[in-house]
């Protein structure tokens, strides 16, 4: 069998599998399933090791000679996402079990683990965008299981309907973009797309649809932050590191289809995103909801990439950023293990009661804040060098781009630093429960450590300091054109400011989050707006049509009656006339024959009379 | 005796059967349905076996003459026993025989007047499968008028509160579509003849066999609906006025908004077995129509109105989407959401394209499907609490966990979600539209809003009624038990053949290719 094939059923075999031990055996379950994805991870790596690129196709079903197949492709944008998504996937499992011990339907959420492995494995082999799309739906339910996951709470069962309405409202842009693009090409194979044959601004537009949805780009983002009710592991697998990264690695897809036009517009609504979302990460207290908006944030910027021309740095950006915002999510996770907490005003001085989670969420947050020798510094690097290389040979107003970017290289170091300081440095703030905060076992404490290793430079570029020199751009088809060297001055300049800032500034200043638009948008407008009109045409249902069907019943009835009536009196009336007039003629001549010889004699006289005048005249 | 009418005759000598037993056998009425019901299912699986998808005609064919008349200056009549399948209506009898067998065991505990009860059910399995399997126009109205006998009774005797209210608007609705049937099968009689039968007798034999009226050539030249010298009616071209005449007909069926309303309320009231066989495979006899009848006789019209027709289409699906939003009561919800979800039909057939059309078929099937198993969920509720009332219920998720699963699964489905056969059939309706000659993009673009607005208000219902903390307004929450052995035995085969038609999509497509391939060439 095809090691594409076996990868991408492995987690289905899981899936069946946890449910089918789950109830007997939950509290097991959790090892068989990180079990199952180490599995996969080792067939990654034996692909990995034996890699040619390839595509396996399956023919899936023929409509009138034309046949939909699914295809296998692997590639080198497949292998770094197989090993990527399998390796965290890994860690978190582990984190995990640990993290759910105590939950009596822990098999439930590893059973969601693994379908959301199939689905996102699934996107990442997929060979055309038909099917890219059918897995693409598949991660938005598993977002959706594992958002809802405590179903008992009306909140996050809220939140999840949120995120996959807004994210449905996504994807009918992008299933109409998929159209476009099969109107055009009569395929929607990745293979056939090139440069050459571009596809219409609006089809690309509507593309891009679908990763305003799933990467939480403005105008739909704010389904992400509130998607932080979800179990925290299941947050870092799918709303930090995997699922909302597949936006981007459908733009990656896409890219040689997308006209200048809807490149400049994908630039802006990436560089917008990822300002508005840091603004309002400054002003959480609520660790994970920080985390969240910080992601939106980050996945701005790899939009920016791409729109900028470069998404192979999106693309290098999305796996930094997987490790280090992994790291961060598993690491609020056992800070909120330890203390049942998540606000961050009722935190403070952890960093001597949990020295592991510190260390490694320190190392996390300098990757994200993009500390020079940690792996977002390169990452975001290029994609800064490549915005301002790209701003060169446009108009001038399109520097506003990478300025905007700067600025949020500014906002992240600035609210990071804030929430290190609140979380833990000072004096602990909350209520001292019976049980002393302290560390969890050593399924936390891996995962962290093994995330903040990775989430520094060595790993991605032979010279840890310059961003050039990394290799995982060069594999993608990135040219290893030389950034401008100021570029990383600057922003790790900027970088340091807004750690100062943070270092310094009051964080009473900044804990009451900011009323945001989006929110009230789709939170109360929209709501309301679509249960206005949902009632606005019932009540034509009620009042319009079935009124008009009773008033044509009444008049039937009523016409009826008018030709009852009609009937009765006129009809047979004339009939009742009829009779009457028979009648009265026969009682009048019955009269002429009443028996008396006198009467005949008269009535003859007349009659002879009458002829003898008939004659005369 | 041949397969195709074993599939009309076995119900009636079933029903035969069930009225004949003597009162003291009541137990027995319910099992003879269900052993005629998978009977049925048998034979048209048999049917299956024996057609051949790679041959776009008509087979199975069984002809005998019926009725023959001479009508002096008007030439005569022939009326035939005609019946075959194709690759449009095979797929239909093979739902149907799958949902009346889900309705037959759902009616299990049906005990009132149990006599009536089952000897009706098998008089509409048997009409049903006429409609399908009939060839001869006069053939086909005469099963669809059948229809609505034993439909009228099952609803407004065994339904609920207002049930004689939705009976009779049941029946006047689809009375008034046949009446309007009835007047263009009369024009076309007058219109048409039979080459064949016509140069044997030399004189012209009026004819209603579906495949000579399809022919352009078989019409005389001076009648009215002959389309060589167009003749007018009401102001417009008879043919384009009586194609709009047929097509209301069908629509009321469907049934397309505005001729929607008595959908909703017959649902709420019908008994659900009743509910599962009018969502399941009576609205289909619409969409089949459409095809068969409609736009095989007139496609010049067809194509002529198709942005009109295609326009509609989307009407439903939004304007069904919105009211299934603001509905209070689980089934009405359910039934707004078919309106929604035939919506998808009549846009595919509008579109035109072998992927609209394909699409549209498989989207009847699906929505048999989808809509029995909804049906079925809601009458599991309503048979512990008697109230459908959505606000009274939350938190069903924990007292009644494998329910909650399967209506999830099942709501699921109908939004769309990949590898059920939702999206299969919204998918390509969907794209059929897009890719139509006939149909603005518009068209298209608003009916995505059918597919946001179906994940709404499923998603909404699932959040207010399974979800949270479990309270329930007037029942006993002692009531709420999960499902039984019974219930199972309905629900899970319609979930596994929901995701099989969703994983293999080409079990249907395989079958309705070549012949709407063919089809498409009139267009």
């Amino acid at each position: 069998m095809n090691l594409s094939v076996a990868i991408l059923l492995l987690p289905l075999f899981g899936f069946v599998l946890c449910f089918a031990l789950g109830k007997t055996q939950n509290d097991r379950v959790g090892w068989l399933a990180a079990t199952t994805t180490g599995l996969g991870l080792v067939l990654s790596v034996v692909e990995t090791l034996h890699f040619a690129p390839h595509e396996l196709t399956l023919k899936w079903f023929n409509v009138n000679n034309f046949t939909f197949s699914f295809i296998l492709r692997t590639d080198h944008a497949t292998l770094l996402m197989l090993l990527l998504v399998h390796f965290v996937a890994l860690l978190i499992q582990i984190f995990s079990i640990e993290y759910l011990k105590s939950d009596p339907a822990s098999y439930r959420y590893f059973g969601f683990i693994q379908l959301f492995l199939l689905a996102m494995l699934g996107i990442v082999l997929a060979g055309n965008l038909l099917q890219l799309y059918f897995f693409w739906e598949l991660v938005g339910l598993c977002s959706y299981l594992l958002i809802g996951f405590w179903y008992q709470k009306p909140r996050a069962v809220w939140a999840a309907k949120k995120a996959f309405l807004l994210n449905r409202i996504g994807d009918a842009g992008f299933l109409l973009g998929i159209f476009c693009v099969y109107q055009q090409f009569q395929t929607t194979d990745f293979s056939s797309f090139t440069a050459s044959n571009q596809l219409t601004t609006v089809g690309g537009l509507l593309l891009f649809c679908g990763c305003l949805g799933k990467s939480a780009q403005w105008p739909l983002a704010s389904w992400l932050p509130d998607a932080m009710e979800g179990p925290t592991p299941a947050s870092a697998l799918i709303h930090a590191a995997t699922m909302v990264a597949a936006g981007i690695f459908l733009l990656f897809r896409i890219y040689p289809l997308l006209s200048p036009d809807a490149l400049i517009v994908i630039a802006l609504v990436g560089a917008f995103t990822a300002v508005w979302a840091a603004y309002y990460a400054v002003y959480q207290t609520d660790i994970k909801k920080l985390l969240a908006y910080s992601t939106v944030s980050q996945l701005g910027l790899m939009v920016l990439g791409v729109g900028v021309g470069a998404p192979q740095a999106a693309m290098f950006h999305l796996c930094t950023h997987a490790f280090f915002k992994a790291g961060l999510f598993l690491g609020a996770g056992s800070v909120i293990h330890s203390t049942h907490s998540q606000d961050s005003t009722q935190m403070g001085g952890l960093a001597k009661t949990l020295p592991v989670t510190f260390g490694s969420y320190v190392v996390c947050a300098g990757a994200l804040a993009g500390v020079p020798l940690f792996s977002g510094f390169l990452s975001k690097d290029i994609i800064l060098a490549a915005a301002f290389y790209w701003a060169g040979g446009q108009p001038i107003w399109t520097y506003l781009i990478p300025i905007l970017a700067l600025a949020s290289v500014g906002l992240t170091a600035f609210y990071m630093t804030k929430q290190v300081k609140m979380i833990f440095f000072g004096t602990f703030r909350g209520q001292i429960s019976a049980h002393p905060i302290a560390e969890s076992g050593w399924l936390v404490k891996i995962p962290l450590v093994a995330l903040a290793t990775l989430s520094t430079s060595f790993w991605f570029s032979f010279n840890p300091i310059n961003p050039d020199s990394n290799w995982v751009m060069p594999l993608l088809g990135g040219q290893a054109t030389a950034s401008a060297h100021w570029v990383a001055v600057v922003s790790t300049v900027v970088a340091f400011v807004g750690a100062f800032a943070g270092w310094k500034f009051d964080y009473q200043r900044f804990v009451n989050p900011r009323m945001n638009f989006s929110d009230v948008f789709f939170n109360h407008f929209l709501p309301q707006y679509t249960k206005f009109t949902a009632r606005f045409f019932y009540q034509t249902d009620l009042k319009i049509i079935d009124r008009a069907v009773a008033y044509f019943a009444i008049g039937s009835v009523v016409l009826a009656h008018i030709l009852a009536w009609f009937d009765r009196h006129v009809i047979d009336g004339l009939a009742r006339f009829g009779a009457w007039a028979a009648g009265a003629a026969g009682g009048i001549t019955r009269s002429f024959q009443n028996g008396r010889v006198q009467s005949y004699f008269v009535v003859s006289l007349v009659g002879l009379v009458l002829i003898i005048l008939l004659f005369l005249i | 005796m041949n397969i195709l009418s074993l599939l009309i005759f076995l119900p009636l000598f079933g029903a035969a059967l069930v009225l004949f037993l003597p009162a003291s056998q009541t137990k027995y009425f319910r099992l003879i349905t269900v052993v005629f019901c998978g009977l049925e299912l048998l034979i048209s699986a048999l049917a299956y076996r024996q057609f051949n998808p790679a041959n776009p005609s008509f087979q199975l064919l069984e002809q005998a003459d019926w009725i023959t008349l001479s009508l002096g200056s008007l030439g005569a009549v022939s009326i035939d026993y005609l019946l075959g399948i194709d690759g449009i209506s095979l797929p239909l009898v093979l739902l149907t025989g799958v949902v009346m067998l889900v309705g037959a065991v759902s009616s299990w505990q049906i005990n009132h007047r149990p006599r009536a009860y089952f000897c009706l059910y098998l008089l509409l399995t048997a009409s049903i499968m006429g409609c399908f399997v009939a060839l001869d126009f006069f053939l086909f109205f005469l099963f669809f008028e059948f229809m609505l006998l034993p439909m009228y009774f099952l609803i407004g005797l065994w339904g609920g509160p207002r049930r004689e209210y939705a009976a009779i608007k049941f029946f006047i609705y689809t009375l008034i579509g046949s009446i309007l049937i009835l007047i263009v099968m009369i024009a076309l009689y007058l219109s048409a003849f039979d080459p064949y039968a016509s140069l044997q007798a030399q004189s012209i034999v009026h004819t209603f066999d579906l495949r000579y009226l399809a022919d352009g050539h078989n019409y005389l030249p001076d009648s009215l609906l002959n389309g060589l010298r167009p003749q007018q009616l009401l102001g417009i071209d008879a043919r384009l006025c009586l194609f709009l005449v047929l097509f209301a007909g069908f629509a009321i069926k469907l049934p397309v908004v505005p001729f929607h309303t008595w959908l909703p309320d017959a649902h709420v009231e019908a008994p659900t077995p009743v509910s599962v066989v009018l969502a399941g495979v009576l609205l289909k006899i619409g969409g089949y129509g459409f095809i068969r009848i409609a736009y095989n006789i007139f496609p010049d019209a067809a194509a002529e109105y198709a942005d009109f027709l295609g326009a509609l289409g989307t009407l439903s699906i939004v304007y069904g989407g919105f009211n299934a939003l603001a509905q209070q009561d689980f089934k009405k919800m359910i039934a707004y959401s078919s309106v929604s979800h035939m919506g998808f039909v009549l846009l595919g057939v509008a579109s035109l394209t072998p992927e609209g059309l394909n699409g549209a078929v498989y989207q009847m099937v699906s929505h048999g499907v989808l809509s029995a198993l909804l049906f079925l969920v809601s009458g599991v509720l309503y048979d512990r609490t008697k109230d459908r009332q959505i606000d009274n219920y939350r938190g069903l998720a924990q007292p009644m966990p494998t329910y909650a699963a399967i209506t999830a699964i099942g709501f699921f489905a109908s939004l769309g979600l990949p590898g059920f056969s939702g999206f299969i059939g919204e998918l390509f309706t969907l794209l059929g539209g897009f890719q139509s000659d006939f149909l603005p993009k518009w068209i298209t673009v608003v009916a995505t809003l059918g597919i946001i607005l179906a994940a709404t208000y499923f998603l909404w219902t699932l959040q207010r009624m399974f979800f949270g903390p479990l309270w329930s307004q007037k029942t006993d929450i002692s009531l709420l038990t999960d499902l039984t052995t019974r219930e199972k035995l309905m629900l899970y085969p319609l979930v596994a053949l929901t995701l099989v038609l969703g994983l293999f999509p080409n079990l249907i497509f395989d079958l309705s290719s070549a012949t709407i391939g063919e089809f498409l060439k009139k267009f």
